[in-house]
């Protein structure tokens, strides 16, 4: 590959990688398999680079394209690795609520709704918890994040949707045991 | 139309993906139905909560690292470097993720007291600005129109730039008042998302300082001092795109401020 290739690439994708992180993370729950994926992913995209025709006038930067590499990384890697664990359900050892336990401070500040929202996103279905990451916290259009999970836009519509019951009856349920 | 469609319509159009005829008729719904109200207003809450207590996260340096060094090495570049081995990957990947866990949470920075209730005052400017009729007193689209309105009205005159052309459109412009002073308030979109730009000039001997980021009551705060300007962004955009926005006023702003044959505007 020409020098001038590889920048062209790191310009255009490289800057995506918080996003392909957080992503990769919320999608595994697991930091160190969430870099592996992302490096992977970052390896392919190179390889298909040669089919990526944005960067252009529509307004495509390369986010939801590498999202997509990142997310069928993420679903492959898994099905290698470890079979059907982005569709586990929540365990409560695996997943224990461990900022809380290693940082004093933040257990004294231990607030009930936002571990009830944890513990729920974590216990959502993949395809669920990442249509959330996609729009709330990386702020995709609903036309992006079909494109990334390859799904029409009537299902991410309605995938989210579902998501953000279950999220905020968790929500709720939260607040009702906050002692105030 | 059954609840469960009403639900779905309504998460819709909190995304901003509503056709505008049926956002009307939501809207009008909405009025006269207290149960889908109250729906509403448990959304607006769930969004806010989630964009404060579930972080976008930032890829580690060493990330970033082992990346590059990846695509250099694949990419048969003439300095190809050496990929981190499996287990030295793991252990730093290990003090990457206790590194987290010391922050706690994503709310850093912004420790100084004074930084504190200057970043409240902005977000109150923000969510003030959300209230019907006080976002703009000048609405316009057209950085001239908008740099030349602030003429008499502040002692500086702020740079306005328009990035309708990468997705964030100026809309318009106000005064507001923030840290004892009278400042400029720029306007932007994107998608439904509104973003405002707070600045004003930088104190004497100012050298300019790096971005740092806040979350409150949802919203995200940008912060960052050019050796001329102290510049705020809030929005309820996500962190990211946030981000991509900060980056487009920072190039903006550098391109603009150098000599005039080094200029390379995009």
């Amino acid at each position: 590959m020409e020098p001038s290739e590889l920048e062209r690439f790191e310009a255009i994708v490289l800057p995506h990688l918080d996003a392909a992180y957080t992503l990769a993370r919320y999608l595994t729950r697991d930091d160190h398999d969430a870099q592996d994926i992302v490096q992977d992913a970052y390896l392919r995209a190179l390889k298909y680079f040669g089919g990526f025709r944005g960067g252009g006038a529509d307004g495509s930067d390369g986010r939801a394209w590498l999202l997509a590499i990142v997310r069928n990384t993420a679903y492959t890697w898994r099905r290698r690795h470890r079979a059907d664990a982005l569709v586990t359900e929540f365990d409560e050892e695996q997943h224990s609520d461990a900022v809380a336990e290693h940082h004093p401070a933040a257990a004294l500040e231990r607030d009930a709704a936002r571990e009830a929202l944890h513990r729920e996103l974590d216990r959502l279905p993949a395809e669920f918890r990442e249509v959330i990451v996609l729009r709330e916290l990386e702020g995709l259009s609903y036309k992006e994040i079909g494109d990334v999970t390859g799904v029409p836009i009537g299902t991410v519509m309605s995938r989210l949707s579902r998501a953000r019951r279950r999220l905020q009856e968790a929500l709720s349920a939260g607040e009702k045991g906050r002692v105030t | 139309m059954t609840h469960r469609e009403l639900e779905l319509q309504l998460d819709a159009y909190l995304d901003g993906e509503l056709a505008p005829g049926d956002a009307r008729e939501l809207e009008t719904h909405l009025k006269q139905c207290g149960e889908c109200a109250r729906v509403h207003e448990a959304r607006v809450a769930l969004s806010a909560a989630i964009r404060e207590q579930i972080p976008a996260l930032h890829a580690s340096d060493e990330l970033r690292g082992r990346v590059r060094a990846a695509l250099r090495n694949v990419a048969g570049g003439s300095a190809s470097r050496r990929v981190l081995p499996p287990i030295a990957g793991r252990w730093l990947a290990l003090a990457a993720s206790l590194a987290v866990v010391a922050l706690g949470s994503w709310r850093l920075a912004l420790s100084r007291a004074g930084e504190d209730a200057l970043a409240g005052q902005v977000l109150a400017s923000h969510v003030r600005s959300l209230m019907p009729g006080h976002l703009t007193d000048v609405v316009s689209s057209d950085q001239h129109t908008v740099k030349p309105w602030f003429n008499g009205r502040l002692d500086f005159s702020p740079p306005v730039y328009d990035f309708a052309g990468r997705g964030f459109p100026l809309i318009g412009g106000r005064l507001d008042y923030v840290g004892a002073r009278s400042v400029a308030a720029l306007v932007y979109g994107r998608r439904q998302h509104l973003i405002n730009v707070l600045l004003w000039p930088a104190s004497q001997g100012s050298v300019g300082g790096s971005l740092t980021v806040a979350t409150r009551q949802g919203y995200h705060l940008l912060r960052w001092t050019t050796p001329e300007y102290a510049y705020w962004v809030v929005s309820d955009l996500g962190m990211a795109e946030l981000h991509d926005f900060a980056q487009l006023v920072q190039q903006a702003d550098s391109a603009a401020t150098m000599p005039a044959a080094a200029r390379a505007l995009p």
